[in-house]
């Protein structure tokens, strides 16, 4: 191999790559409050016996869960605008269909864990005269949420991952600012490992972290 | 707005032309990918450190980054680092086969844990090769074990091989985005796009549901 490793190029174009990982990291965050509010939405609708309200949001999870994550980002930023008629600024398209994309997957983890809650939990709310809603908020969710974490948390990552698909279409994120940078610097190699590099060292530590949580669980069960 | 759809079937041969190729694509690295995520696997549980220490930090790296940027590691650098040339589908091949291998591993992994520790005694006893008892004791059993989600494996798969549109193979994704440039009717081409890939992934979603049904209720194991 032929190849002269130089690492001053990435030193040179730090400050562009910092500016991409901001945006990267914006995407991140919103799209996970998109995910784990909507989701929680969702995976109520989702299980409501009135079909009416069932079957949009079933059609909803199920197409996001389906298709590629690439085809939707494309789609947002291409077809929005023209079937709505309005401008939208591409983070916020970006925003948009990640925690979309997000939702529909976390809707799935918290259906599992609201079906997981006891039923004997649902007798003691009408006991104790709880409404309909305080019985969602302070009864269900707060079990569903503790034991869906550790899925929330492995969607969660997936969404930063995905985050590097809105470099296609040209929103400045960290992984269009690695591309930009490679093509003028002619280095691939030290600009994409790099860039590989620092999401690993974001994704990994909050999957081991995840990994920590479900073994303690685990630990704690049996 | 107006919309036409007629412009999909104008253009109805080069969207199958795409679709083939992604599902070429899906093909050739479920089964590559399949293969090589068993072997990850057998290593990550072997006692020598050092496959231990490789396939772990493997598996660790390429579900830690984006596929996206495998995908561009692998058609910009790979080329470089060997210094050979290297065709694009070569390269779409192997990028995602070390991602399925990757998300495969940790599945046998977990189905290794199921097939029980009597069994591997009772390889011994019968006096088993290490190959053998891997072959026949423990891979058809991981394998029905894993099943339900090494097919969900597949349409993550099938889904990611999207990005490889990225780097100009003329995939569904590409072929459809292409036509949209071309022809200004972006809305109808996408949606065509989408609804192409959730027709075929819908099903295995649900072929995954009856499949954990029937192996964990039938089958009890």
């Amino acid at each position: 191999m032929n190849y002269q490793f130089d690492l001053f190029f990435i030193a040179n174009g730090l400050w562009p790559l910092l500016k991409g990982l901001v945006v990267t990291l914006e995407l991140t965050v919103a799209a996970n409050i998109i995910g784990l509010t909507l989701g929680f939405v969702i995976a109520l609708l989702v299980m409501n016996p009135n079909p009416i309200l069932r079957w949009p949001f079933t059609l909803f999870i199920e197409f996001f869960r389906c298709t590629p994550a690439l085809v939707q980002i494309v789609w947002f930023f291409y077809c929005i605008p023209i079937i709505f008629d309005v401008y939208i600024d591409a983070l916020t398209m970006g925003i948009l269909a990640i925690g979309l994309n997000l939702a529909a997957f976390n809707a799935e983890a918290y259906r599992a864990a609201i079906q997981g809650v006891q039923s004997n939990q649902y007798d003691a709310t009408v006991a104790l005269g709880l409404s309909p809603f305080q019985r969602t908020v302070y009864v269900v969710l707060p079990q569903a949420f503790r034991s869906a974490l550790p899925v929330l948390v492995a969607n969660g990552i997936g969404a930063f991952q995905q985050t590097a698909l809105v470099a296609i279409v040209a929103l400045q994120d960290l992984m269009y600012m690695g591309k930009i940078l490679a093509t003028d610097t002619y280095r691939p190699i030290e600009v994409f490992t790099v860039i590989a590099l620092i999401y690993f060292a974001i994704s990994f530590p909050i999957s081991q972290l995840v990994e920590y949580i479900e073994r303690r669980r685990k630990a704690e069960n049996s | 707005m107006e919309l036409d759809f007629s412009v999909i079937f104008d253009y109805k041969a080069a969207l199958l032309f795409g679709l083939l190729l992604t599902l070429k694509l899906t093909a050739i690295c479920v089964v590559l990918g399949c293969a090589l995520g068993f072997l990850v696997a057998i290593a990550r549980s072997s006692k020598n450190k050092i496959l231990y220490g490789v396939s772990t930090v493997y598996v660790a790296l390429f579900r830690g980054t984006p596929v996206l940027i495998q995908l561009f590691w692998m058609f910009f650098c790979l080329p470089l680092v060997l210094g050979i040339e290297l065709s694009n589908l070569t390269c779409g091949v192997i990028a995602l086969t070390l991602y399925m291998a990757a998300i495969t591993s940790e599945t046998f992994r977990a189905s290794f844990s199921f097939v029980s520790k009597e069994q591997h005694d009772a390889g011994i006893a019968l006096g088993l090769t290490y190959r053998v008892h891997t072959l026949y004791v423990l891979l058809p059993q991981a394998m029905l074990r894993a099943a339900p989600t090494l097919l969900s494996n597949c349409t993550s798969l099938f889904k990611e091989s999207a990005l490889v549109s990225a780097v100009g193979m003329a995939d569904l994704m590409f072929v459809s985005q292409n036509i949209s440039n071309r022809t200004g009717h972006p809305v109808e081409l996408l949606t065509a796009a989408a609804v192409i890939y959730f027709v075929i992934a819908f099903p295995i979603t649900r072929a995954v549901t009856a499949l954990e049904r029937k192996i964990l209720h039938t089958m009890a194991i």
